[in-house]
């Protein structure tokens, strides 16, 4: 009787420390970030960053290279664009990274515990993907089209919009069934900037954002679910990040630049829309939709993600070697996982930005 | 140890002292731990709630009659998703409980005793299977499958009503009711299938004994006595269908408006959290939360009015289990 007491108490006990120590734990977690940077020594402090998702990839050879090189480690949680921007605006993190540019608005709220600075370091592009049986490859595309596609005024694959762009092509008559992330992605802001940037009426009804409502298609999970229901389905289009759609040799069809040209989706022809573009503007924002006419290699949907970085932090030095890092020898990973490198241009403002940093 | 009679006022004073500090101790322990289960239950409650603020106070409770989820123009609601949430998750119950209740008959009544144990555990495997494994066999079998077979064969003959009216697709409410479906049928017929076997023999006999069928028997004796554990299984299994995020997401389509179609693309309220939070910020943030405290307060309702369906089925199950059997009785004595 008391020997069964006794172990009702032990376990009573035990669930009551395991609880408590649940408890306790949670509640320290929120503050780690920023306590980071107590010991500033020779190896330098290491830095913490949170963000993009599309710059994953080449951020986890950054991180590895980087840091044999400088001995500062830097650490990075691919969170999202919009929890990067929401963690360095509460400077839970040194660095955030966005796929979107920041709105006036989020710059506002950033600069309220001192000026913040978006510094663009990564370029890559986002490419259409289909699947239509009975459809030639290559299928040739303008923005006109995408865009009709996405409000649903464009239904079916013998419209004669897309017939007038492939002339000759059979085309067959099968349903449009355009695909789009659910959930919110650097390639849903390249993508809808480009449909806003060429089409006065998809701005209108749509906007550029890397959420969106779309009026009409089907909503995928990330990369991965957009191809699967791309494979899934006859007469699906949706969108991707050029690398998956590289690495994972998925149909995509051709888009007419401003040039009138139709480029192949790839490193080099989005690495030529950002030679094109000369115009950096305010906050170092630059936007690849509105192509110069002349640029006839240039890729139509390109995109820069950045990096946001405080003016002032006890780490500036640290950050300014990453990011001087990153923008110059890190470029060079970029081929490899489908990121164009960046432009003269684009380099030179970035390193004025770099300057500010910590002055 | 030393004397036969001091051994036992020893023993007892003995025992007077545990039950003394050991009933109280035993009390104040488990009561500690059911107040810090309760604690984080508020706890979390407080925090989403916390969270949502902004979205509470911009919104209000016009909130949950919006049928819209705009990020571009920040203007969001809650109907779509309730609607998704609603509608896929009674779906599934609606198909699970009666396919649970089915198999448990089976396992517990008809089948060889030599594959009962076998099945049972294939059926509670099924549970195993991680959701997002269910999601993709979704995406790439199920998805396609309902699209060519199922739904044009619902279109053809119950096309007139405006549920299964529109042009099929792999992404529907219809599939992700399946998968929720899927997921249920092994938690609500483990629960069935224990109360089944519950069911006191004698009663059994007894109703063999005045001539019922096995049907009869089932019937009369099984259904009525374990009704109450089936609505708790049932209601076990709603819940785990509204809660269901990932797999959800996967096959539903994301789509931020109430379509009266099943065939068309949609949302859930835990589906559109799993999918819009690791992105969003501000307002939309704030928004999502309000979404998981829409989401609480839905799965605490269906709680409740389980409780309440089973505490009455309980009183009448017991006089309705009485008389059938009576019933049961004078139906078998004339002959």
């Amino acid at each position: 009787m008391s020997k069964r007491l006794l172990s009702v108490l032990v376990a009573a006990l035990a669930l009551a420390v395991a609880l408590a120590a649940c408890g306790g734990s949670s509640d320290g977690s929120g503050s780690t970030g920023s306590s980071a940077g107590g010991g500033s020594e020779e190896a330098g402090a290491p830095l913490v960053g949170a963000g993009s998702t599309l710059v994953a990839p080449l951020m986890s050879k950054w991180q590895s290279d980087f840091s044999s090189k400088s001995e500062i480690t830097v650490t990075y949680g691919a969170i999202g664009s919009g929890g990067g921007i929401e963690q360095i605006t509460s400077r839970t993190v040194d660095f955030g990274a966005s796929d979107a540019p920041l709105s006036e608005e989020q710059f506002e709220e950033a600069d309220a515990q001192g000026e913040v600075e978006q510094i663009p370091w990564a370029l890559s592009g986002t490419v259409p993907a289909y699947n239509v049986k009975g459809a030639p490859k290559d299928l040739k595309l303008n923005g006109d089209v995408i865009s009709g596609i996405y409000l649903g005024t464009i239904t079916s694959w013998d419209d004669p919009a897309i017939a007038k762009l492939n002339p000759g092509a059979s085309l067959p008559s099968t349903k449009i069934t355009p695909v789009y992330r659910s959930d919110g992605s650097g390639d849903t802001y390249a993508f809808t900037n480009y449909l806003s940037t060429v089409s006065p009426e998809f701005k209108s009804k749509v906007g550029t954002s890397t959420q969106v409502k779309f009026p009409t298609g089907v909503g995928a999970e990330k990369n991965d679910g957009v191809a699967a229901a791309i494979g899934q389905t006859d007469g699906a289009i949706g969108y991707v990040g050029l690398a998956y759609a590289v690495s994972n040799e998925l149909a995509m069809p051709l888009v007419e630049n401003a040039a009138g040209a139709f480029p192949e989706p790839g490193v080099k022809s989005v690495e030529a829309a950002a030679t094109a573009v000369e115009d950096i503007g305010p906050n170092n924002e630059i936007s690849l939709a509105d192509l110069p006419s002349t640029a006839k290699g240039a890729y139509p949907i390109s995109t820069y993600t950045y990096v946001i970085v405080p003016l002032e932090t006890e780490k500036a030095a640290e950050m300014k070697k990453f990011i001087e890092y990153a923008i110059t020898e890190g470029q060079s990973y970029g081929t490899d996982l489908d990121f164009a490198p960046l432009p003269k241009q684009v380099i030179a403002a970035d390193e004025e930005a770099i300057a500010k940093i910590g002055s | 140890m030393e004397a036969g009679t001091l051994r036992n006022p020893v023993l007892r004073a003995r025992r007077n002292l545990t039950d003394r500090i050991g009933d109280p101790l035993l009390r104040g322990l488990s009561g500690l731990a059911a107040a810090l289960a309760a604690a984080v239950i508020l706890g979390i409650v407080y925090e989403v709630t916390q969270l949502a603020w902004p979205a509470i106070q911009e919104f209000g409770l016009g909130f949950i009659t919006t049928n819209d989820w705009n990020p571009v123009t920040k203007r969001f609601g809650a109907a779509p998703f309730l609607y998704g949430t609603v509608v896929t998750s009674f779906i599934a119950l609606a198909l699970a409980a009666p396919l649970s209740v089915a198999i448990s008959i089976y396992l517990t009544e008809l089948a060889p005793r030599r594959i009962r144990r076998p099945v049972a555990t294939l059926i509670d495997m099924l549970a195993a299977i991680p959701t997002v494994i269910l999601g993709l066999w979704g995406i790439l079998v199920l998805g396609p499958f309902m699209r060519d077979t199922i739904q044009p064969a619902l279109h053809g003959v119950l096309g007139f009503l405006p549920i299964f009216d529109g042009d099929p697709s792999a992404f529907s409410y219809l599939t992700a009711a399946l998968i929720l479906t899927i997921m249920a049928t092994p938690i609500i017929t483990s629960v069935i299938r224990e109360v089944f076997e519950t069911v006191p023999g004698d009663l059994k006999e007894a109703s063999y004994a005045l001539g019922a069928t096995r049907w009869e028997m089932v019937r009369q004796v099984v259904l009525p006595y374990s009704r109450p554990g089936i609505v708790g299984g049932s209601i076990l299994g709603l819940g785990r269908a509204i809660g269901e995020a990932i797999a959800v997401a996967q096959v539903i389509g994301g789509a931020t408006l109430i379509n009266a179609s099943l065939f068309h693309t949609g949302g859930t309220l835990a589906a559109h959290i799993a999918s819009q939070f690791q992105n969003s910020a501000g307002l939309q943030k704030a928004s999502l939360a309000y979404l998981g405290v829409i989401l609480l307060a839905f799965a605490v309702l269906v709680n409740v009015v389980a409780r309440i369906i089973v505490q009455r089925g309980r009183i009448k199950d017991v006089d309705s289990g009485d008389l059938d059997l009576s019933a049961a009785a004078t139906q078998a004595q004339p002959s």
